[in-house]
C-alpha cells in the first residue's frame, strides 16, 4: 500500500480539497465562501491555502470585484488527481486492503 | 501515525459532509442572480397588469421575452468564465441546452394545465405560474438544499394568501410582496 499523500493528509487542507472538488471542473470558490463552508479561521485557512497552492495542488487568484479585494482559489489537475488517490487510500482501509500497522505517513507537513 | 478503519470512516464522512455543503453554497450562489432577476420581472410585470389590467397579455409577453433572454444570458455568462480558461466545454454544451429545456416543459406543462382546466381567470394564470415556480424551487431543494424549499414554501405561501385573501389587490399583492420576496430571497442566497 503507498503511503498517504502528507500534504492532504491534514484535516483542513483535506477539508479544503473535499470543499474545491464538488464544484463543477474549473469552478472557483471565493475565499469568505470557502471560509463559511468550512468554518475555519482566516488565518489558519490561509495558511493550509498556502501550502496548498505551494503543493500545485490549488491554484489561488486575487483581482478586485469592483474596489473590494477578492481572492479566489481552484482546484488544479494536480490536485484533483492528489485528491482522488487520498479518497481511494482511505476506502482501501475500510476495505481492508491494509492493516492500520502498515498505514502512516511518510512526512508531516502542518 | 497510523488510520484505523474507523478513521477513515470518520474522515470518509468528514468530507462528504464537506463536498455537500459546498455543493449547496455553489448551487445557492448560482440560483441567486435568478431569483433577483425574476423578482424584479415580477414587480414590473404585475404592477404593470395592476394599473394596465387590459394590456395583461402584451405585458407578460414582454416579461417573458426579456425574463428568458435574461436567464439565457446569466447562464452562459457564469459558464463563458469557465470556458475562457479552456475547461469544462463540454459541460457547457450541455448546460446550454438546461434553461430552454427547463422553459419548455414548463411552457407545456402550464400550457396544457390551462387547456384541460380552463377556462381560467386572469388572476388564476397569475397565481397558478408562481405556484408552479415555488414547487420547483421546492423539490429542487430536496437535493440542492434547505433554503430552496424555504423559498418556494414562502412564496407558494404569499401566492396563496393573496389569491384568496386580497383577490381585488391580487396583482399589487404580488407585484410588491411575491416579487419583493424573490428579490430577498436572491439576497438570502447570496449571503451564504
Amino acid at each position: 500500500m503507498e503511503q498517504p499523500d502528507a500534504i492532504i493528509h491534514q484535516p483542513l487542507r483535506l477539508k479544503i480539497m473535499a470543499a474545491l472538488k464538488a464544484l463543477p471542473r474549473g469552478e472557483r470558490l471565493e475565499f469568505m465562501r470557502l471560509r463559511a463552508i468550512l468554518r475555519a479561521t482566516e488565518g489558519n485557512l490561509g495558511a493550509h491555502i498556502g501550502t496548498l497552492e505551494t503543493a500545485g495542488y490549488i491554484k489561488v487568484e486575487k483581482d478586485f470585484n469592483g474596489k473590494k479585494p477578492r481572492t479566489r482559489v481552484s482546484l488544479t489537475e494536480a490536485g484533483t488527481h492528489a485528491y482522488a488517490e487520498y479518497v481511494v487510500f482511505l476506502r482501501a482501509i475500510l476495505d481492508g486492503e491494509s492493516s492500520p500497522a502498515s498505514i502512516g505517513v511518510a512526512t508531516h507537513a502542518d | 501515525m497510523t488510520l484505523s478503519p474507523n478513521e477513515a470512516a470518520d474522515t470518509l464522512r468528514d468530507i462528504a459532509a464537506i463536498e455537500t455543503r459546498s455543493q449547496r453554497v455553489y448551487g445557492y450562489h448560482r440560483a441567486s442572480p435568478f431569483l433577483i432577476l425574476w423578482g424584479i420581472l415580477w414587480v414590473v410585470g404585475y404592477g404593470l397588469t395592476a394599473v394596465w389590467p387590459q394590456r395583461g397579455n402584451a405585458v407578460w409577453i414582454a416579461i417573458l421575452a426579456i425574463g428568458l433572454a435574461a436567464t439565457f444570458a446569466i447562464g452562459s455568462r457564469g459558464s463563458a468564465k469557465v470556458d475562457a480558461r479552456g475547461i469544462r466545454r463540454a459541460a457547457i454544451a450541455n448546460s446550454r441546452w438546461v434553461f430552454p429545456a427547463i422553459a419548455l416543459i414548463a411552457f407545456a406543462f402550464i400550457s396544457s394545465t390551462f387547456a384541460v382546466m380552463g377556462p381560467v381567470s386572469g388572476r388564476q394564470i397569475g397565481a397558478f405560474i408562481p405556484l408552479v415556480v415555488a414547487a420547483g424551487y421546492a423539490l429542487r431543494g430536496i437535493w440542492a438544499g434547505a433554503r430552496f424549499v424555504v423559498a418556494g414554501a414562502v412564496i407558494a405561501t404569499l401566492v396563496l394568501g393573496g389569491f384568496f385573501l386580497l383577490p381585488a389587490y391580487f396583482e399589487l399583492w404580488m407585484a410588491g410582496v411575491g416579487g419583493g420576496a424573490l428579490i430577498l430571497a436572491g439576497f438570502w442566497f447570496r449571503g451564504v
